[in-house]
């Protein structure tokens, strides 16, 4: 299985699959292959609990192929509450700002062809 | 990284546009149309070109990639080697800097650089689906994120850590209105007010119709050459003082704070290093506002204004033509639009005929020194250039 589709399973089971450096501890999404602080190639493999809180966002009224009938949806930058890394998704049935403030605590859900599903916790 | 070594000092010396908006000729016509009027600007012969550097991203919707050598056949110089080169948004600044770091090193002594793009035929939605390929596809594009709604992403972030409002970023689209107004190459050629763009409907909140710029049709090309080359032909030119590059995270979530553009920092440090100044030297900037958002976050990551003050200088005039540092005197991306493959060219077109007296109208008064900046998608790849007036 490829690192991506490794990730995706992890999605899948609501977690984030993350690599953390055997060197300098610093965390990257799995499908980094040499760490972004110190430059070495061992990983091991941390697996995070999918909660955080919204760090940003935005509701896309006017989608992409294949996104018109879950238009209006969020599209989520979720800061995770174990590490300091970011993952971003897609949030179903959000129709305005008051819908989804930034700090809002959400989850990861799933993936589909949607990518990565995020909810409100 | 190694400081550059230059052979040569580098100058435009010729610039050529098409207009910009809906086009009815193929791609590779305006790609010649824009080629042929930056060589007559320049006063030289095809055949002294010695190499194309041709910016496209989506040749692919007008049936034609691999431009270089169809634009160098119909110049009359099939012989002369092209290069066909991509990076988003961001295409004609690359290939631009690739241009100056060839004749820099002595390599050509005049190139031809040409950017273009031609997708107004294929639909909103079209280009709404191909231009999220530009993203992080796997994190971003795949989950819904169209490019309105990453920068949409980086607004709401600067709403919520700066005293800022959706007011704020309006007013960057009727200053922008209202330069590309005195510009006849313009797409949207059309004044409009802070309520115009308030009312305009939500593309993806909080961002409105009016804070994106359009999908256009249009080619930029100039002339880049050494200065022996310029002063022999005798024509208008201005030197290339500063050229810088930088990178980002492609995705957004890779970066710790969603209100910076880390390439624009990294390519401005390196430009104003090369050319010996610092912000406060510049006299007016053409800068990347795909959306006003992205307008407000460059003027403060080219060092023009502190983080969170970006939107103060727009309420106060200090970027209107008239203003300290005015910015995107053309129109912009916004009012003068975004061929995607061909802006980063445009801004330099901008940038020669301010400093040569050509901008009529919308001339910036005793401008010596002018900047450009263009990006890649959110920002994941960028070029700052600095150029002086002879």
């Amino acid at each position: 299985m490829s690192a991506k589709q490794e990730f995706v399973e992890q999605a899948k089971a609501g977690k984030i699959l993350a690599r953390k450096c055997t060197k300098c501890n610093h965390l990257h999404l799995s499908t980094v292959y040499y760490c972004q602080n110190c430059g070495a190639k061992e990983f091991e493999n941390a697996i995070l609990p999918g909660q955080g809180t919204v760090a940003t966002y935005t509701i896309i009224t006017v989608p992409p192929a294949g996104f018109e009938k879950y238009t209006p949806y969020a599209w989520v930058v979720l800061k995770l509450d174990s590490s300091e890394l970011r993952v971003s998704g897609f949030m179903a049935n959000i129709k305005t700002p008051a819908d989804l403030p930034v700090g809002t605590k959400a989850k990861i859900t799933g993936f589909d062809e949607r990518g990565i599903l995020i909810e409100k916790q | 990284m190694r400081s550059a070594r230059f052979v040569e000092k580098v100058c435009v010396l010729g610039a050529g546009s098409t207009k910009y908006g809906k086009l009815e000729d193929s791609i590779s016509d305006i790609t010649v149309q824009a080629s042929v009027g930056a060589i007559e600007s320049a006063g030289i012969e095809p055949k002294e070109i010695e190499a194309g550097y041709i910016s496209n991203v989506f040749g692919v919707a007008d049936k034609q990639v691999h431009l270089g050598p169809v634009v160098m056949s119909n110049l009359g110089i099939p012989e002369k080697p092209s290069l066909s080169i991509e990076s988003a948004c961001g295409s004609g600044s690359v290939s631009f800097r690739e241009a100056f770091a060839n004749v820099a090193a002595g390599f050509y002594d005049a190139v031809l650089v040409t950017g273009v793009e031609k997708v107004t035929h294929t639909g909103t939605e079209w280009t709404t689906t191909y231009f999220s390929y530009c993203s992080d596809f796997f994190y971003e594009g795949q989950a819904g994120a169209s490019f309105p709604g990453l920068f949409a992403s980086m607004a709401r972030a600067y709403l919520t850590e700066f005293k800022a409002t959706e007011e704020d970023f309006a007013r960057v689209a009727v200053k922008n209105h209202e330069n590309g107004l005195l510009n006849p190459k313009a797409h949207l050629r059309k004044k409009i007010t802070i309520d115009d763009v308030l009312s305009s409907a939500v593309v993806a909140s909080p961002l409105k119709l009016y804070d994106c710029c359009p999908f256009s049709d249009g080619a930029s090309s100039v002339i880049l050459c050494s200065e022996k080359f310029a002063k022999e032909h005798g024509g208008d030119y201005v030197k290339v003082i500063g050229s810088g590059r930088g990178g980002s995270p492609a995705a957004l979530q890779g970066r710790e704070h969603m209100t910076t553009i880390p390439s624009t920092k990294l390519a401005a440090q390196a430009a104003y290093k090369m050319a010996g100044i610092t912000a406060k030297d510049v006299d007016f900037a053409e800068v990347h506002d795909c959306f006003t958002i992205a307008e407000i976050v460059d003027s403060e990551d080219l060092g023009f204004f502190e983080k969170g003050k970006g939107v103060d200088a727009v309420r106060e005039g200090r970027t209107s033509r008239n203003g300290d540092i005015p910015i995107n005197p053309s129109g912009g991306l916004k009012s003068k639009g975004h061929p995607i493959g061909a802006t980063g060219v445009g801004q330099v077109v901008e940038v020669y005929e301010q400093l040569t007296g050509k901008a009529g109208d919308r001339t910036v008064k005793d401008a010596k020194i002018g900047l450009t900046q263009n990006f890649g998608a959110t920002g994941a790849s960028c070029a700052v250039h600095i150029f002086q007036s002879v």
